[in-house]
């Protein structure tokens, strides 16, 4: 059985968002309309964090990184649920099963990255969108917690496709559509138990490090380090807000 | 033309599409609607891909579309498609939104109420086609007073376009916001090229950018941001090759400079000294190719006025710097020169440009892998291939000529697509002069702010349901068209544009008849890809005209990647050296500062405006949505007693032309002399989610161009920002979850040990 994983290098990300977007189309993602956004309660599975290193003109520098659900395999947000919403898949996903929800929003409260989202309105699209909407995907309605899934309809639409095609499945053939996005090919998708992989490979540059490792999480999405020639260390680097 | 006659042609329209090859799921897997119990227990439905071109924007990347039960659901790159390989961007993704969108125009439209307002009624085909071919008849006696505007064409409806107004004898116009025309006359004196070149950053050592803001919306920034992940983390043979080190020369840090190993604030205006200045190291050094420096500068000591320590106050870049820039960049090869959108945007915006892409030639880096590469011509000679826009001089002249009357006034005006009372300085006067013409039909999808100046609105299919073609440019090197299919039947009462060219030709008769041989745009595209399939090579080949038809369809296009430029490069041009430095409206006294529109990652030049997708999407610098910002340095913003956070002032951005509003965005991106605001908003009409949102910054832009090429100088005028005591809050995405940390979790590392 496969263990999904991610990769994200930080040094290719441009922080161009097509991640952004693209997850938003495939996962029926309510519009983040402006009322929304100014009462802060945008909905992003995956964003990009956009840092100042320094503030001062001109040698202030911006620091992109994509953040989306870590998809721990010692997930803080999924013990706290009273009603065993949010559990982990025997592929590795950090899975939330809405109907389940009753919006307690303990997961989100102990989510150390931020990255659980509360549908504080029924979502609404305008009618003739409804067109478009991915009919693989649920849309979630008021009162629920919705989150990076690393579009477990994906996976299982081409697991079936291998299957029915009598072969097992290759690295590489599973693409959640941020993946597939991905221009700069910053974001690199696959099995973390095969040591083959694409993912595992490049899991082992020696840029690699994880997102707030310290407190035992164990994500499973893995990060390069964006290299910067001029980097004098991380004494010199100031607090900076996203 | 009869309703009856439409109907066809719009039921014709999207039959004999061609799935995208290898991407069919049997029948087997039916729809089932799951009770979602888990998101992993549902059930998939039948699903077919079909490739196609996206228009989002004019790089013209390859695409498929996923369509179950004739809905077009996600639109991804296209893998095999040479521009993007599968990849795409966040304004490609918006596609659907644009398709589905709830106030596309419905059916034909007819004015009823002022024409500015966009009050329309419903109209019948049978009216609209009758009136469509009344006013081309009664104009036939006088056809030069009939004007056709259009977005810069090219391909098969560039063709029909050319042949309708040349046979008719109308005369056609073409606009677009964010004008070329200095990028293609730089192209062709440094190179001698009509084609826009294929810039190998891939494969670059050193990228020296002046204002090319390529990894968000320059010429094609879905292959340039593939390319970029190559450049930086890329593997040649299975090893890491070197990093490659990219460093921007732009006033304000644009999302490309944000990536940007560094950044060079440079003058506005002052890009062309800047290369000149780089350009004089390296001759005066020896650090280039001899050879080609004596072929550009023949003259011995024409570079001496730019020496780094005399240039350095008009450019604002330390003389050391400078050297230091011309020595990385002769080193580094191969070193890659490109330049464009604030570097154009000038009184001297060609000249910039030609200093900035002869930089190339002194380091070996034309026509060689890693540097510049020219594109060949697509081997259909009578298809157009490229396209520039009317400059915006002779956009001028036109609208004097819409004043006036002289030399003739104009009795129709047909436009399709293009936005030109959105995107023209307000100064101009197009929205006031319109008043003059008798009679306007628009052919856009949309009420536009141009649209709804128009008596009669014809819809045009939006690009997911039309037959069509792209040829990029530029191309990747080689000759690539991209075929565009329906992916889903017109989901409104639209018509292609191009099938009813052609059918008001046949209607007409004569010799406009005789120059539009075909019946649709679809006969059209056949006939080129049986040529195509004649010779034999490339990415498709099939015996017959069928089957490559089919076969191109399936991959989307055809390309030949054997086809490059062959031979060697052109010499080395002579370079200009006579100073020309920019000049800007507004007095420096009364507008202490530059202001520079620059294009948005999201809305692009303004015509995506409409998309909420897009509008929802955070700028890469300020994360700003749905608003209108000004980029405002903290020194200055703490002079004038500003504040741009959560919630900010709201300032009047004033220049000589006039003043829009904007929440201040305090930033260390700009200079302290310099303000930015993203082109986007500020649409009159343009549906429910542009309509009255934000500002638009080229209402505050003169009437300067650029000296050679008549482009409008969009960054050559000075504003001040005056306080008026309003604070809002604003809708950005910064602040929308609490930072993880308190300092930022990116994690750097340092240089690499050699």
């Amino acid at each position: 059985m496969p263990k999904w994983g991610m990769l994200v290098d930080l040094d290719r990300c441009s922080g161009c968002r097509a991640c952004v977007a693209a997850c938003q189309i495939e996962n029926n993602v309510p519009i983040n309309t402006e009322e929304i956004v100014n009462q802060r309660r945008g909905i992003q599975w995956i964003r990009i964090e956009r840092y100042w290193e320094g503030t001062e003109y001109p040698a202030a520098k911006v620091r992109n990184g994509a953040m989306l659900c870590q998809h721990c395999r010692n997930a803080p947000c999924e013990p706290v649920c009273p009603v065993y919403a949010t559990y982990h898949n025997s592929e590795g996903l950090n899975t939330q099963i809405y109907n389940r929800c009753i919006g307690t929003r303990y997961c989100a409260n102990n989510d150390p990255y931020n990255v659980r989202f509360f549908n504080y309105w029924e979502p609404q699209w305008p009618e003739s969108y409804y067109h478009y909407l991915n009919p693989d995907v649920t849309v979630r309605s008021k009162g629920v917690m919705e989150k990076c899934t690393f579009c477990v309809q994906r996976i299982r639409r081409t697991e079936r496709q291998a299957k029915r095609e009598g072969r097992a499945l290759k690295d590489g053939d599973v693409q959640p559509a941020c993946v597939q996005a991905c221009p700069t090919d910053a974001l690199v998708f696959g099995d973390i138990s095969d040591t083959g992989s694409r993912v595992s490979r490049l899991a082992q540059d020696k840029r690699h490090f994880r997102v707030l490792e310290s407190l035992g999480t164990d994500p499973v999405v893995f990060y390069l380090k964006k290299v910067d020639p001029q980097h004098v260390g991380d004494a010199a680097k100031q607090p900076a807000a996203h | 033309m009869q309703r009856r006659e439409f109907l066809k042609l719009a039921g014709a329209s999207a039959a004999g599409t061609v799935l995208f090859a290898g991407c069919t799921i049997p029948q087997s897997d039916l729809l089932l609607q799951s009770p979602a119990l888990l998101p992993e227990d549902l059930l998939a439905g039948y699903d077919q891909w079909f490739a196609s071109v996206c228009r989002q924007c004019p790089a013209g990347c390859g695409i498929i579309v996923r369509v179950m039960d004739g809905r077009a659901k996600k639109i991804d790159g296209n893998p095999v498609h040479p521009l993007n390989l599968g990849r795409s961007c966040a304004r490609g993704q918006a596609g659907v939104q644009a398709l589905y969108h709830p106030d596309r125009a419905p059916q034909p439209l007819s004015a009823s109420g002022p024409r500015g307002l966009g009050r329309f009624n419903r109209a019948s085909w049978e009216d609209a086609g009758r009136e469509l071919m009344a006013r081309l008849r009664a104009a036939q006696a006088q056809p030069d007073s009939v004007v056709l505007v259009t977005e810069p064409l090219h391909g098969h409806l560039g063709m029909v376009v050319e042949r309708f107004v040349g046979a008719y004898g109308a005369q056609h116009l073409t606009y677009e916001t964010l004008e070329r025309a200095p990028v293609r006359a730089a192209v062709k004196r440094v190179f001698n090229q009509d084609r826009l070149p294929d810039f190998d950053i891939a494969n670059a050592a050193y990228v020296l950018s002046f204002g090319a803001d390529f990894l968000s919306t320059w010429l094609s920034p879905t292959q340039y941001n593939r390319e970029y992940g190559l450049f930086r983390q890329g593997e040649a043979g299975g090893q890491r090759r070197p990093r490659g080190t990219l460093v921007q020369v732009e006033p304000r840090l644009s999302s490309t400079g944000a990536n940007a190993d560094a950044w060079v604030p440079v003058r506005p205006g002052a890009e062309g000294l800047l290369a000149l200045s780089i350009a004089q190291v390296i001759v005066s050094d020896g650090l280039g190719d001899r050879n080609a420096a004596q072929r550009m500068f023949p003259t011995p000591g024409a570079l001496d006025p730019f020496r780094p320590d005399r240039v350095a106050s008009a450019t604002g870049v330390p003389a050391e710097r400078v050297v230091q820039l011309a020595r990385d960049f002769a080193a580094r090869r191969p070193a890659l020169a490109i330049g464009g959108d604030s570097a154009a945007a000038h009184t001297n915006g060609t000249l910039n440009l030609t200093a900035i892409f002869a930089l190339n030639y002194l380091v070996g880096s034309v026509g060689v892998q890693g540097g510049v590469r020219f594109n060949p011509p697509l081997p259909l000679r009578e298809l157009p291939q490229t396209a520039t826009a009317t400059s915006f001089r002779d956009w001028r002249a036109f609208v004097e000529r819409l004043r006036t009357g002289q030399p003739r006034p104009v009795s129709l005006l047909l436009v399709h697509q293009a936005n030109p009372v959105y995107g023209l300085p307000t100064a101009v006067g197009l929205a006031g002069a319109l008043a003059n013409v008798p009679f306007i039909i628009s052919f856009s999808s949309f009420v536009d702010d141009t649209a709804a100046y128009a008596d009669l609105v014809i819809p045009d299919h939006t690009y997911l349901e039309s037959w069509g073609d792209y040829v990029p440019d530029p191309g990747p090197g080689y000759p690539v068209i991209g075929f565009q299919q329906p992916v889903v039947q017109p989901f409104v009462g639209s018509i292609q544009f191009g099938d009813l060219l052609l059918r008001a030709a046949q209607e007409l008769g004569g010799s406009v008849a005789q120059a539009l041989p075909w019946k649709s745009m679809k006969e059209a595209l056949q006939a080129s890809a049986a040529e195509l399939q004649r010779l034999n090579r490339g990415s498709v080949r099939e015996t017959t005209p069928q089957r490559f038809w089919n076969a191109a369809l399936q991959r989307g296009g055809w390309w030949d990647a054997q086809a490059t430029v062959p031979g060697a490069p052109p010499a080395a041009p002579q370079v200009p050296t006579q100073p020309a430095p920019a000049t800007f409206d507004g007095d420096a006294q009364q507008y202490p500062l530059h202001l520079l529109p620059f294009p948005s990652n999201a809305l692009y030049d303004g015509s995506l405006a409409h998309l909420p997708l897009l509008q929802a999407l955070d700028d890469p610098i300020s994360t700003i949505t749905w608003a209108t910002w000004v980029e405002v340095n903290p020194q200055t913003a703490h002079d004038l007693g500003l504040i741009g956070d959560q919630e900010s002032d709201v300032v009047a951005v004033e220049s000589p032309f006039g003043a829009v509003e904007a929440v201040v965005f305090v930033s260390p991106s700009v200079p302290p002399d310099v303000v930015a605001m993203p082109m986007g908003q500020g649409h009159r009409t343009f549906t429910r989610y542009a309509t009255g949102r934000g500002a638009n910054p080229l209402t505050l832009v003169g009437a300067r161009e650029d000296a050679e090429t008549g482009a409008l100088a969009w960054a050559s005028t000075r504003v001040r920002l005056r306080k008026i005591g309003r604070r809002v809050r604003v809708p950005i995405m910064q602040g929308n979850v609490s930072p993880i940390q308190e300092a930022s979790w990116i994690q750097i590392a340092g240089p690499e040990k050699a």
